[in-house]
């Protein structure tokens, strides 16, 4: 079954140019200067029911233009969507029941007020029978852990705490498909994890299509089935999430800051590994997943240094753009081939160890 | 049951839905307003304070002119009564009315076009005015003071509030969706609504020439004179319906107007919290 179908999706916006300063402020009073900025251009794209999709790109890439349109809060400017059967634009109540959303930057929680006024306030909002959603609310409570929350305010839960709430609330009328607009932006490590794992629950156990855009890669690795990479409005790539993880999230960045101590960096060599940057104490790797195991990794680093500290992190998204993009142009232009791969791991320079 | 009957129950249901909604938006409105009691009864307190010091600069003005083409302080008193209370209403359980603005240009509507209600009907009745409460409660305790305490002047007083408050807001809302149309508009809308509030405390009657039709055409604040309490002093049915049907177009032109421009609404990414 179709969870969503979009056929040349486009958005373009009407956007005032003023040269900059106050004479260029002036000009634009009396002769003002209009230019059309294309959001999304030409997006098609099929997605089945309970199916996990990240919807990738970096900033302005048209990511969150694309929900808008989805949810039926934009009007496109040409192309067609169907959303469960329905066109969000024209059938928006409709496809309200059945659809939920969470946008990491805007909140449907109420701020001074605990989030329990909050989901009763919901279930009026879709009509829930008080029963079904009595025992709903209480089985989300207990999956997403806020029973000690439920009686603060809003305004006094930590960032984490109220993002755990507002997915939790867009839950609360069982929606079929999930629209999530980075829902993990400005999490730390451990309640990402904890977000992610909920989600991946509900997926498994209700069978809910997930459609997510990220600006992280980590949520594409351990969420989600497929991957959606958008660029300047168009579809860059659509790929299984495995595939992409062969082929381009193949890189970890690893940093290490060592003890004075310890042996210094160019007295050891591990395979599958380069050196990014060494300053002082501090070192930092990129490791080549295809050819080792980050585990392997860590375990020979602790085998030959003195470690002080060491985090591992994904390569940011941008990277991963660039290197999609130099396979896409063929290996032409700066992020080519090899070259870009590498920086998709580790950003520029390095050696092997 | 016959099918009118069937179609009659559903739109009974759906009404009973709608309103029960509305209640629970409320409840949820005072709740949030009542987090901060202090402030809560000082901005009410206030505002019933300030209303209540024009009336006096009125008493002294009717002191020294006791009538004014045909108006006399007890009129004045009405017309704030009526004015403020219309006011107070329209603010305490649609207070968003005047800020579709800059609901617009932040995003804001992004959480009312998401969820399965009337996105007008949703904003406007998503934010409770503190200060309307005491414009409400100032409303009631000058119709005491002053009214016409009989069943017949409870009612008419009470249309006169439901459509001083009426107009004050689809006048609003029609202003505040050019906001879609012409960018930014919360400068200008900001101008309007102050002109508007400040007007409708005058008789329109005191007007002549330009500024008459500036009242009834610009600012359309004429009417908050005219219409309800032309209600009290003419208690005239033939008047009443017009009235009505005046308020009426204005709330069927403002909803379309609204319509309209949010299919223009472009969304935003500014960081938004409710209540």
């Amino acid at each position: 079954m179709i969870a969503l179908r979009t056929a040349s999706l486009c958005k373009s916006f009407r956007v005032k140019r003023k040269m900059p300063g106050l004479s260029g402020s002036i000009r634009s009073l009396f002769r003002p200067e209009w230019e059309e900025r294309t959001a999304v251009s030409d997006i098609n794209l099929t997605v089945h029911a309970g199916e996990t999709v990240a919807f990738l790109g970096p900033n302005g890439a048209g990511k969150s233009t694309t929900i808008k349109m989805l949810t039926g809060i934009l009007h496109p400017t040409s192309g067609n969507a169907e959303v469960l059967g329905f066109t969000p634009w024209r059938d928006r109540t409709k496809l309200a029941y059945r659809i939920g959303t969470v946008f990491g930057q805007k909140s449907q929680l109420w701020y001074h007020l605990p989030p329990m006024d909050t989901f009763d306030l919901i279930s009026r909002i879709y009509e829930l029978k008080q029963s079904d959603y009595k025992a709903r609310r209480k089985d989300l409570i207990e999956r997403f852990e806020l029973e000690p929350y439920l009686h603060t305010p809003v305004r006094k839960l930590s960032l984490g705490e109220r993002m755990r709430c507002e997915i939790a609330a867009s839950f609360l009328h069982r929606p079929q498909l999930l629209f999530l607009d980075e829902p993990t932006i400005g999490l730390d490590v451990l309640v990402k994890q904890r977000i992610r794992e909920l989600i991946r629950e509900l997926n498994r156990k209700e069978g809910t299509t997930v459609f997510l855009t990220s600006h992280d890669a980590g949520d594409v690795e351990e969420l989600c089935t497929r991957a959606v990479v958008i660029h300047h409005g168009g579809i860059l790539l659509d790929a299984k999430v495995e595939q992409l993880k062969r082929d381009i999230l193949n890189r970890k960045t690893i940093t290490l800051t060592l003890k004075p101590d310890s042996p210094s960096a160019i007295q050891a060599r591990i395979a599958g590994t380069e050196i990014v940057s060494n300053e002082g104490r501090r070192m930092k790797l990129s490791v080549d997943l295809s050819q080792t195991d980050i585990d392997l990794v860590l375990s020979a680093l602790v085998g030959k240094f003195r470690l002080e500290d060491v985090t591992v992190e994904d390569p940011p998204l941008e990277e991963i753009i660039k290197h999609i993009y130099g396979m896409r142009t063929g290996g032409a232009g700066p992020e080519s081939g090899l070259e870009a791969s590498r920086q998709a791991g580790a950003g520029a320079g390095g050696r092997r160890l | 049951m016959s099918m009118e009957a069937e179609e009659s129950r559903i739109s009974g249901k759906r009404v009973w839905i709608m309103l029960r909604f509305l209640f629970t938006i409320w409840k949820v409105n005072l709740a949030s307003s009542l987090e901060y009691r202090i402030s809560f009864l000082l901005m009410a307190g206030m505002m019933f304070i300030n209303n209540l010091m024009w009336l006096f600069f009125w008493s002294l003005f009717f002191h020294r002119f006791p009538v004014i083409n045909g108006w006399e302080l007890n009129d004045i008193m009405m017309l704030w009564a009526v004015s403020a209370g219309g006011f107070g209403w329209a603010n305490m359980l649609f207070g968003n009315f005047h800020r579709i603005p800059s609901l617009a240009a932040t995003g804001q509507l992004d959480v009312y076009l998401t969820q399965p209600k009337p996105v007008l009907l949703h904003l406007l009745a998503s934010r409770m005015s503190l200060t309307a409460i005491g414009d409400f409660a100032f409303g009631l305790a000058i119709y005491g003071w002053a009214g016409d305490h009989t069943i017949q002047g409870a009612l008419l007083f009470t249309l006169g509030l439901v459509i001083s408050g009426c107009i004050f807001m689809f006048l609003m809302i029609a202003a505040g969706s050019l906001a879609f149309f012409f960018g930014n508009a919360e400068g200008i809308v900001q101008q309007v609504f102050n002109s508007f509030v400040s007007l409708s405390t005058y008789p329109a009657d005191i007007f002549r020439g330009a500024a008459r039709v500036f009242l009834f055409t610009i600012v359309p604040a004429g009417y908050i004179s005219y219409l309800p309490i032309g209600l009290l002093r003419d208690q005239n049915p033939g008047f009443i319906a017009g009235a009505a049907a005046v308020t009426i177009g204005m709330g069927v032109f403002s909803t379309i107007v609204f319509h309209v421009g949010l299919r223009r609404y472009a969304s935003g990414n500014a960081i938004v919290m409710r209540g």
